[in-house]
């Protein structure tokens, strides 16, 4: 009798646990060892590109919301940015100050839930409700100055839709202290854990080349060692006023993308907490032009601005010819980017790195199908 | 090899704890007043100016006006009414709103059903949904009163 | 006992134990829930109670599905071969002095034995259901339980050596002829034994043939119903009895202050390791398959080794 071994097709998703929503990956394994991996996406493309030039100016803002679900507030931003710098807009400087808070607030939010559901990934089940639990201080804060949780809408072109609420920016600096607590409680349950390192040290190698290659950017970048970040080398809106640190890792793999993230909830904290001194007590928060929300036409021209969602670099490259909806609109989304080295990351790791790494990449599915 | 059991101690000091539970049906959170929950409509303020309608991106608002019936040349509202399936509670139409007439209240369910068709929400229904919000009303008394007329 | 006497303690140790396991496995979400800032359960009666029995009632009404794909005799099979065994093991447990089925000489060796027949249930339903997945499950499983048997009978020889007698009631009157529960003179045999008994439970850190989120549910993926309900109820009954046995030849079984029964003493013993099991999995995340097995292999057969020539040498050495 002769025996012989076969290769298996294993299809994972669109629905299984662990794909972080409608992601299909078709793997061939030989054993558990995976041979060729090819990610599957477009489950939920809505067109978001393609319905803004259906749409006005500012109607656009609640779909840009949708994009990277869990960080809303830079997507915000960046449309808003884009299309102000069409118009040369001056912002006022307490907008700005809001614009950073909510921002950097949604960057420490959007990394805790990474980590929950990171940790979730790896096996733990109580670090996702642990940072569930932080991030709800931070979406309480984020919902009392613009009414909602997730999909935010707060920035306006020009500015942003409401003044801070009475009492805001202290209990911002209460928020701070606490997840500041909290996560040192979080290093300890998670970091020094042996099972936890095991898994993630030397885990999905990216090298610098290759990083650089495949145009990632944000964490997973970083975590190659290679020093980018927008915030600092091509300061918008007012980062260049605030002291703060680029964590970087030179190893490249899982464990060191883990650990730039939760340095760069840190960092986050570290400028909100500026930005709470800095901010002036009153004032204009939104230029004249922008408060007319639906005649809003910037003059012709095109424009790409970019800036570093907690994924990475989103930018917006916006056509207009001088009508009241925009010509094109293109999004470059970190995640969709980010993605596409899943496939040359895989192939030789067993099935349980799998999920480490796809999870290390940190992906939003609406914004990697947009 | 040691680290891994500091981790115990962090899980055994959050079992006792405070919880963080909010019994959802028995206790509802108290969102803050500029909550954009489900719209509420004062049909007497709107003058039919067509704004909130423009102002939808995802047009789920129609309305219908009528002539007044003192003054020829003014409007009052006939007609209003939200689809739900669609709308992504944006505020666009409360931020456009000239007289406040649309306004968003801060309630946040009892919009599911098992029929698509509940989910079209008429003025009636709009403007008796009576929950707070960024918005002021005047003579809430009165108000209230005729509402319970109609 | 006789065979009547007999039949009716099997009858009565099963409804207790149904009732054990509704009891463990609402103790397991209330503990998690408590670490995870939650409450667990709280809506089926006073504090959550009713909520495994509303569980359960809902698996058993539920439509009865098996794949069209599925090799129909070995699905159907696979549960109740997984379950039994965890059953019959719980035999030899001796709750008390006198509250016991069997009072076999070769207790450790039966116990040891028929448990590892719920590997086969395990391959079997993983097999048999025609899901890659459950396939993938199955073999991580049977892998991982087989190679944790080894160390798990390894660290129970140390105990056998000292006490020189295989019957689980021996070994509890030796613990106390000697006056000390024997976790104190063979630590590293009972540190051995807690490790590979979550292995041997599929328990997390170790709970890879179901790992959720790589594997959506291994083994029992494409169960339902009241066949699932076997596999789970088989787990726990699983998770019962190592822990019973941990408590009879780690800590003293029965033993206890005289004020309470012995029952009592066993029970609270029993659920301290249900406790401890409950917090790993608040705790830990998830190893991986070939760590686990190194781990295994490299370590914990080793030490339970070294454990039993130290065991002997003393045992020599004390005469």
């Amino acid at each position: 009798m002769t025996t012989h071994t076969e290769e298996m097709t294993l299809n994972m998703g669109p629905q299984h646990p662990s794909t972080h929503g409608v992601f299909r990956l078709k793997v061939t394994v030989r054993g558990e060892t995976i041979t060729s991996a090819e990610p599957i996406i477009g489950y939920l493309h809505r067109g978001s590109e393609k319905l803004a030039e259906g749409l006005a100016y500012s109607q656009f803002i609640p779909y840009t919301d949708r994009l990277d679900y869990m960080n809303a507030m830079t997507n915000n931003y960046i449309y808003c940015a884009s299309v102000e710098e069409l118009m040369g807009l001056e912002i006022p400087e307490r907008a700005e100050y809001l614009r950073i808070l909510t921002m950097e607030l949604n960057r420490v939010a959007s990394h805790l839930l990474w980590w929950g559901t990171f940790m979730l990934d790896m096996g733990a089940i109580s670090p996702f409700l642990y940072a569930f639990r932080d991030r709800d201080h931070i979406l309480d804060r984020l919902n009392e100055i613009s009414g909602a949780r997730m999909t935010f809408n707060y920035m306006r072109i020009g500015g942003v839709k409401w003044d801070a609420p009475e009492g805001w920016i202290d209990r911002v600096k209460e928020t701070v202290e606490l997840i500041r607590e909290n996560i040192h409680d979080y290093d300890t349950l998670v970091t020094g854990n042996e099972i936890f390192q095991a898994r993630s040290k030397g885990v999905g190698y990216i090298s610098k080349e290759n990083a650089v290659n495949w145009g990632l950017s944000g964490p997973a970048l970083r975590a190659s060692g290679v020093k980018f970040d927008i915030r600092k080398d091509e300061p918008y809106s007012i980062y260049d006023r605030f002291d703060f640190d680029i964590p970087t890792r030179e190893e490249g793999d899982v464990f060191a993308r883990y650990k730039v993230r939760i340095a760069e909830i840190y960092e986050s904290l570290k400028i909100v907490e500026q930005a709470c001194e800095q901010i002036p007590d009153e004032g204009e928060i939104i230029h004249k032009k922008g408060k007319r929300l639906m005649m809003i036409k910037p003059p012709e021209g095109e424009v790409y601005k970019r800036a570093e969602a907690s994924k990475g670099e989103i930018g917006v490259y916006l056509v207009s010819n001088k009508k009241k909806e925009p010509y094109r609109v293109k999004l470059r989304r970190p995640s969709f980017v980010n993605v596409e080295i899943l496939e040359e990351l895989l192939i030789g790791q067993p099935i349980a790195n799998l999920v480490a790494i796809f999870g290390s990449l940190d992906v939003v599915l609406g914004e990697v199908d947009a | 090899m040691f680290r891994l059991l500091k981790g115990f101690g962090v899980t055994l000091k959050f079992f006792g704890s405070k919880k963080f539970t909010i019994l959802y049906p028995d206790e509802k959170v108290e969102m803050p007043e500029r909550f954009r929950g489900i719209h509420r409509f004062f049909p007497d303020k709107c003058i039919v100016c067509n704004m909130c309608v423009n102002a939808c991106p995802t047009d789920v608002i129609t309305l219908t006006g009528k002539p007044h019936p003192d003054n020829p040349k003014k409007k009052v509202i006939d007609t209003y009414n939200i689809d739900f399936q669609g709308c992504i509670l944006c505020d666009f139409c409360t931020e456009v709103c000239p007289t406040a007439a649309i306004v968003m209240t801060a309630r946040y369910d009892n919009l599911s059903s098992y029929d698509r068709a509940n989910h079209f929400k008429d003025i009636d229904w709009l403007s008796s949904n009576e929950v707070y919000g960024n918005y002021t009303i005047e003579e809430e008394v009165d108000e209230d009163e005729a509402g319970e007329e109609k | 006992m006789e065979l009547m006497p007999m039949v009716l303690y099997a009858g009565v140790l099963l409804q207790l134990i149904l009732a054990g396991v509704a009891a463990a496995i609402l103790f397991e979400r209330k503990v998690i829930g408590y670490m995870q800032l939650r409450t667990g359960p709280n809506r089926h009666g006073p504090w959550g109670i009713l909520q495994t029995v509303a569980d359960v009632l809902k698996l058993l009404i539920k439509e009865d599905i098996i794949p069209h794909a599925a090799d129909r005799k070995v699905f159907v099979l696979a549960p109740i071969i997984a379950f039994v065994p965890s059953f019959a093991i719980l035999a030899t447990v001796s709750w008390s002095e006198n509250l016991y089925a069997a009072d076999l000489n070769i207790g450790v060796l039966y116990f040891i034995g028929l448990s590892s027949v719920t590997t086969l249930g395990v391959l079997m339903g993983g097999w048999s259901s025609n899901n890659k997945y459950a396939l993938l499950g199955s073999m991580r499983g049977v892998a991982q339980m087989i190679s944790y048997e080894i160390p798990l009978v390894l660290s129970i020889v140390g105990v056998v050596i000292l006490v020189g007698s295989l019957n689980l009631r021996d070994i509890v009157f030796f613990q106390e002829s000697i006056g000390l529960w024997l976790f104190i003179p063979q630590f590293l045999g009972f540190v051995v034994y807690m490790i590979s008994a979550i292995a041997e439970l599929n328990r997390s850190p170790f709970d890879l043939p179901e790992a959720e989120s790589e594997l959506v549910s291994g083994y029992h993926t494409e169960y339902s119903g009241f066949r699932m309900a076997f596999f789970m109820l088989a787990e726990y009954v699983y998770a019962i009895a190592i822990s019973a046995l941990a408590t009879t030849i780690f800590f003293g079984g029965w033993l206890g202050p005289d004020f309470l029964p012995g029952e009592f003493w066993f029970l609270l013993k029993m659920c301290f390791f249900m406790f401890v099991w409950f917090w790993l999995r608040a705790t830990l995340p998830r190893a991986r398959v070939d760590h686990l097995m190194n781990f295994g292999w490299k370590v914990l057969i080793p030490l339970a080794l070294l454990n039993i020539v130290i065991t002997s040498i003393i045992k020599v050495w004390m005469g």
